[in-house]
């Protein structure tokens, strides 16, 4: 048995020292840090929590649960800082791609605790698969809330419907990695990709913006 | 087979839409090109995840609708356009009687498809549609009144207002009829509604270049 909460203590405690002896203004990404591996921790619990009511098979858990609870749970940090600091939304955007990061790397801690780390090629798919996805998928709802930020009930529609989109794009991720084969294989280079064409587009939108003077 | 060849015209049709209402955002940086480019997205988005489990499950989901909240962001997209597309002060306190069929007529239905489903989904496609709705009868009343190339935006509400329908009509159907064959009314309905689609898109094109 796997005592994750031990192991997100254990990550989160040089993250807190760390944040202690920084500067005031640095401390918010940490926060942001630990709140991911907390929501991770978290999201954990509540997958397991609605898999038993449900009784649900490890199929449905992955394919139906998981990506609901987890991409919600992702974004309920961002929420409280938005509705709470409202802040820019340059540092909106940072928050949620640390949030998602760091989510994902507990992920992986948690998993290479409970199966080991004897096969290099296997981790390096499931560490740029995984981790990619949720980056993707919080990178998803970053780069939309640029366009949405103008006015306040456009931000609040847009980024709900921009968290379905993640949460949607996470499901079929669990969906093709749960079917095996060819299909499989198609899905665990899904986030490398996807993250590929996001940042050649904005890349490409911001030498357009860069031009034009904006 | 006749809903993963539907699902699929449906998924390819919502996709290069997707993609042309990108390509157009990127071109014009116009907000609505980017809220055009979101609704197409999440409704291929959600078809895409809705095959794809019928497809390498051969069953339909049966916890969470991942695809119903995908869809509902489509109807949240949607919405934000329809109230963001007026750029005058006149047209944003425009108000006709009209305006009420939209309500009128989505509460009646929401009240009708209590009896599937859960309550708050249908709600929610209720107060997503309804104010679409509204705001759609107001925009095509509006543009009608304007003079010359104003007018053109009419069609874009219009073909809003059609496809609002064809989802309610769909709606209906499928608690009606079951079965995966072309004598299922469902399919045509969601046939109508593809096409729809792909001719929002041109109704917005039309729009726009009237500006």
């Amino acid at each position: 048995m796997t005592y994750i909460e031990y192991v997100f203590v254990c990550m989160a405690a040089p993250l807190l020292t760390a944040m202690l002896c920084t500067e005031k203004r640095n401390r918010t990404i940490f926060c942001f840090c630990i709140a991911g591996m907390g929501m991770c921790l978290l999201s954990a619990y509540i997958n397991t929590f609605f898999a038993g009511i449900y009784h649900a098979d490890m199929i449905q858990a992955t394919t139906e649960i998981a990506p609901v609870v987890e991409e919600i749970m992702k974004f309920l940090p961002l929420l409280f800082y938005l509705l709470v600091w409202e802040p820019e939304v340059e540092k909106a955007r940072t928050a949620v791609i640390v949030v998602a990061a760091s989510f994902a790397t507990f992920e992986n801690v948690c998993y290479l605790t409970q199966n080991g780390a004897e096969n290099l090629a296997f981790l390096l798919i499931r560490g740029f698969g995984t981790g990619a996805m949720h980056v993707v998928c919080g990178a998803l709802v970053a780069c939309g809330l640029l366009f949405v930020w103008s006015r306040p009930w456009l931000r609040a529609a847009g980024t709900l419907g921009l968290l379905c989109a993640a949460i949607t794009v996470h499901a079929i991720y669990n969906l093709l990695l749960s079917a095996g084969g060819v299909i499989r294989l198609g899905g665990s280079v899904m986030p490398a990709v996807l993250l590929a064409v996001g940042i050649m587009a904005l890349r490409r939108i911001r030498r357009e913006q860069a031009q034009s003077g904006i | 087979m006749i809903e993963v060849i539907d699902n699929l015209v449906q998924i390819a049709v919502t996709a290069a839409a997707a993609l042309g209402s990108a390509v157009a955002f990127g071109r014009s940086r116009r907000q609505e090109w980017f809220l055009l480019t979101c609704f197409y997205g999440t409704f291929a988005l959600g078809g895409l995840y809705w095959v794809l489990y019928l497809l390498l499950m051969s069953r339909t989901p049966q916890i969470f609708y991942v695809s119903d909240l995908c869809w509902a962001a489509t109807f949240a997209f949607l919405m934000t356009l329809e109230i963001s597309l007026p750029e005058t002060e006149e047209e944003r306190r425009f108000r006709h009687p009209a305006m009420w069929l939209a309500p009128c007529f989505c509460v009646p239905m929401l009240i009708f498809f209590m009896r599937w489903g859960d309550y708050a989904m249908n709600a929610c496609w209720c107060v997503l549609s309804g104010i679409s709705g509204w705001f759609s009868i107001r925009g095509m009343l509006y543009a009608r009144r304007q003079q010359g190339q104003e007018r053109e935006r009419q069609y874009f509400h219009m073909v809003v207002l059609v496809f609002l329908i064809l989802e309610y009509a769909l709606w209906t159907a499928s608690g009606f009829w079951c079965g995966d064959t072309l004598a299922n009314p469902y399919f045509w309905i969601d046939f109508l509604i593809t096409g729809s689609l792909a001719v929002l898109w041109f109704a917005m094109r039309r729009g726009e270049t009237a500006e």
